[in-house]
């Protein structure tokens, strides 16, 4: 009886520290220590970052090189660090694990000096990372301008480079070739092709959009002139808040007539999902979407094609997002991961695998102009004058101002002028600290 | 109910002072293992920094020895293992949370100083103009490096050795230099972390390898040292000092340096609370409907509840036990899969549910856009989550009441409904008003259902920060928190926290005055 119950309450209480130290945000995870006694630990307490004595020089304990991907990336990595150890001895550890974990993990396992050499990640992750101090500076090394140069400048954060990029995805104009014969090359051609097809009954929305969702509405601001931050010659400028330029104004102004003409209807509170099924089925010819939507809609068997989204005073401009290579600042051998990215990751081959693992459009050039997929290739060229999405820390202020304001249109609760020039208020309130 | 304490207690047997031998070793045995599987956790949270942790873990830990050591306490042993979980899981917890309130720990400040110290003591820099050189790399039998340095720029080739000056040579890189072997591509990876930690040559002429650019070695020098006698860093190429001004290391001109640090900064996330705008706008708003909206939905999940618990306490409802299991069901979902499907069913151009509305009265109503349709459209859904709950609790109360009140109830000539006011509710309230209160304070802060609803939506136009006509307290704070412009700002969402906590405390104790009052009337039952 007594053995059993305190059994338990070893086990109880074992399961309950460790479960604290989990989730208690101020606290690292507990690390296995077993083979790490007293004394060591105090020695890395003192030094966590030296390097050992050079005496200790063994020649044969070569280090070992970690890096974290997730399960579509992990797989290729793991073939080419084989490569890397047959060629020079050093083992490569890919831990795998999901996208969005990568991030939160590298803030507490970094600094506890646990964490990988290299991560994968988005480039706007960068805000984050680089402020908290975890990530080192990186060299393209040879292959430099053999990448896309609007994704090499994403993951540029203050005047340095955090990122070597693989891939980007953007937004594009997705439509009904059997329904739309000639593809809008303007927002307002487009208002005029609505109300065509609408009347002639040919169906019943002609364009739909997500309506809670800013990221995609840039395009359209874009294409009006709007912006969010000004762009310098050293990144985007967050005292320069455009949500209440002429521009985006001016856009915010046509979705508004959209509304008011009935071509959208208002506070339908259409989603993803809702906006998806209604192209598939047929309900609606027009809509922009991303390439991570190409598998559910060559698998719903409805017509479609792929298409630069419409301008008006000038081309749209979707976000870009990029997704790279990054070398965690608290990595015991920095040169060794730089060398790795510049020797092994950097090439036709690797960049090749790393596209056909998870075809988008890939950050490197020869590949990304020989994508035979054409839907993919219209995706690229969609985004080929793509600005990269702001990866300041004061884009946390933006997206709920801005969102809930293309809302309040959406659901003609507010005058569009009204509502973006008060979207730019607390936006700018936000940034100055309140 | 005072009296009834001293019932059946009957005098324990006097405890001895020491537990007899094979006793103490059945107690030991196990304490001893949980104290080494603690220290084998203890040394890992010192390693990683987190005292405060390992502080509250060995108190918990001792007390756990002292209460199964000594007999004097071993009453205790029976709750000590649920005290011990308190301890840990709950009570630490807590005063983290309250400790980080007064700290700035959030994106910018998440290392501690001396990491912060280290990481940008290993920053370089190369002075303008300084020459920069290919290296080759050397090793000897006792494992002493040397490098081959050559400069295309300058023409110039050099041999570096550690503290010695450099030595001008010329040429080729040779395979061998005096017992030194030139290292290969493979072994030169091998020993980058020895090579990057190196100096080569003796003052003024120092190398290093740079740790970003392969092959490249320069007179790298390190940016900034920090003083610790006036705590103060020094950066080296431009020679400015930097102070510490509240976990930045700020220089007089007011530039500053990344990374920052966790620091304690006193009251500051609570100022930057009460004097935010945020808070004077539409704060009363959203407080006023966060009580509306927790009192409701304890309200109309308790009405449906009780009323089909009173409903299927009837012997002779037909199919009793199949139905009250179906019942369950929406309870058994969680809200992360039923809310977005009711979302779904809701939508005014879509929705199945709006559709037949729309069908049978002309119109459905704007569930997303309109704040008065929002509103219900959220708790019709909090109705849908909450009253099996509700049901299940009042089931069993309805099988602990006295049968012979109700048989008086009869003989008096009172009617079932004048029963149910006067006997049921008052006598179900007993037991019952303490979930209710329970029931509020976890709806108060019930961020799940507000955000999958309509993340607090429709917005509220014109207000000084954003927000939604359904949002409450905890969604309003956490747009606050997280959308500050700054990233993440957790000693901020701490303080927000306390401050939703103390609020939460306040409203709690009325509360649980008046299910007092409503107990003490019933004992005059």
């Amino acid at each position: 009886m007594h053995n059993k119950r305190m059994l338990l309450l070893v086990l109880l209480m074992v399961a309950a520290a460790v479960l604290s130290a989990c989730a208690v945000p101020v606290a690292a995870p507990a690390a296995p220590a077993a083979e790490a006694p007293a004394e060591d630990a105090a020695a890395a307490e003192a030094a966590p970052t030296e390097p050992p004595a050079e005496e200790a020089v063994v020649l044969d304990a070569p280090n070992v090189l970690t890096i974290w991907a997730d399960n579509t990336r992990a797989p290729v990595l793991s073939d080419l660090g084989t490569q890397f150890e047959a060629e020079y001895g050093i083992p490569v550890v890919v831990v795998e694990k999901g996208f969005g974990d990568i991030r939160d993990d590298l803030k507490v396992a970094g600094p506890a000096g646990e964490g990988p050499d290299i991560v994968i990640g988005a480039h706007d992750w960068l805000g984050e990372l680089v402020e908290n101090g975890l990530l080192a500076e990186i060299e393209l090394g040879a292959a430099a301008d053999q990448f896309l140069p609007a994704a090499v400048q994403a993951f540029a954060y203050d005047g340095a480079l955090y990122g070597l990029p693989y891939a980007t995805e953007n937004v594009a104009f997705v439509y009904n070739p059997e329904l739309v014969e000639t593809v809008p090359a303007t927002w307002s051609e487009l208002t005029a092709l609505a109300a065509e097809l609408e009347s002639a009954g040919v169906v019943s929305q002609a364009f739909i959009r997500q309506e809670g969702d800013p990221y995609h509405f840039f395009p359209i601001q874009t294409a009006f002139g709007g912006y969010v931050f000004g762009l310098t010659e050293t990144g985007y400028d967050p005292s320069d808040v455009g949500i209440d330029s002429e521009g985006s104004i001016a856009a915010i102004t046509w979705l508004d007539e959209m509304y008011k003409a009935g071509h959208l209807k208002a506070g339908s509170a259409v989603d993803y999902d809702i906006m998806h099924a209604a192209f598939e089925n047929g309900d609606a010819a027009m809509m922009i979407t991303g390439p991570w939507a190409l598998p559910r809609i060559r698998e719903s068997g409805v017509p479609y094609a792929v298409a630069n989204i419409p301008g008006e005073v000038q081309e749209a401009q979707p976000f870009l997002g990029v997704q790279g290579f990054m070398i965690s600042a608290f990595s015991n051998d920095q040169l060794l991961a730089q060398t790795f990215l510049q020797e092994f990751v950097a090439t036709q081959e690797a960049m090749q695998a790393i596209f056909d693992a998870d075809p988008r459009p890939s950050a490197f050039l020869p590949v990304r102009e020989a994508i035979a997929d054409s839907d993919l290739a219209a995706f690229a060229a969609a985004g080929a004058n793509g600005l990269a999405m702001p990866a300041i820390p004061e884009m946390s202020a933006v997206w709920a101002a801005w969102g809930d304001a293309v809302v309040l249109v959406s659901q003609q609760s507010e005058a569009p002028d009204a509502a973006f020039s008060n979207a730019a208020e607390q936006i700018r309130a936000a940034i100055a600290g309140n | 109910m005072r009296t009834s304490l001293r019932v059946g207690g009957a005098k324990a047997p006097p405890r001895p002072s020491v537990y007899p031998p094979l006793a103490l070793l059945l107690r030991a045995v196990p304490l001893a293992l949980l104290d080494v599987g603690v220290i084998w956790l203890l040394s890992g949270l010192l390693r990683d920094g987190a005292y405060a942790l390992a502080i509250a873990i060995s108190v918990v830990t001792l007390l756990l020895n002292l209460i199964f050591l000594r007999p004097q306490l071993s009453p205790l042993q029976w709750i000590a293992p649920s005290l011990a979980l308190l301890g840990v899981l709950v009570v630490y917890p807590v005063f983290s949370t309250l400790y980080t309130a007064f700290t700035n720990y959030g994106d910018g400040h998440l290392l501690t100083k001396q990491v912060a110290i280290q990481q940008l003591e290993k920053q370089v820099y190369l002075p303008e103009g300084a020459p920069v050189f290919a290296w080759t790399a050397y090793v000897s039998a006792d494992n002493q490096y040397l490098l081959w340095l050559h400069s295309a720029d300058l023409g110039a080739t050099y041999i570096a050795r550690p503290g010695e000056a450099v030595v001008a040579a010329e040429g080729e890189p040779p395979p061998e230099i005096d017992g030194y072997r030139q290292l290969s591509k493979a072994e030169r990876l091998r020993h980058t972390q020895n090579l990057v930690a190196l100096e080569f040559g003796s003052p003024p002429d120092l190398f290093r390898v740079s740790e970003r650019q392969i092959g490249v070695a320069a007179q790298y020098q390190q940016r900034y040292s920090y003083d610790s006698s006036q705590d103060l860093l020094i950066d080296r190429a431009e020679g400015r000092h930097y102070r510490p001004v509240e976990g930045t290391f700020t220089a007089e001109d007011g530039s500053t340096l990344r990374p920052g640090f966790r620091v304690a900064i006193g009251l500051d996330n609570f100022n930057r609370l009460l004097t935010t705008p945020a808070l004077r706008g539409p704060f009363v708003s959203v407080f006023l409907w966060t009580i509306l909206f927790a009192a409701l939905s304890v309200l109309i999940t308790f009405a449906l509840g009780l009323f089909l618990a009173v409903m299927f306490d009837v012997p002779e409802m037909p199919l009793r036990r199949p139905l009250r299991s179906l019942l369950l069901i929406p309870y058994a979902i969680p809200a992360f899969i039923s809310v977005p499907i009711w979302v779904g069913l809701l939508n005014p151009q879509y929705g199945v549910v709006s559709g037949m509305l729309a069908d049978w009265f002309g119109a459905a109503p704007p569930w997303f856009s309109n704040p008065y349709w929002a509103k219900v459209g959220v708790l019709l859904i909090q109705l849908w989550l909450g009253f099996p709950y509700m049901f299940v609790i009042a089931t069993g109360a309805l099988q602990s009441l006295p049968a012979d009140v109700y048989e008086a109830a009869e003989i008096d000539g009172a009617s079932p409904v004048q029963a149910f006011w006067t006997i049921t509710l008052p006598l179900l309230m007993i037991t019952m008003g303490p979930l209710l209160v329970a029931s509020f304070a976890y709806n108060f802060n019930n961020f799940v259902v507000i955000d999958l609803f309509n993340k607090g939506g429709p917005p509220i136009s014109g207000t000084i920060s954003p927000v939604g006509h359904t949002d409450i307290l905890v969604t309003y704070t956490y747009r606050i928190a997280f959308s500050s412009g700054r990233g993440a700002d957790l000693g901020y969402a701490a303080a927000i926290t306390v401050a939703i906590f103390l609020i939460l405390v306040v409203i709690t104790y009325f509360q649980f005055r008046y299910t007092n009052m409503l107990e003490e009337r019933s004992e005059n039952v």
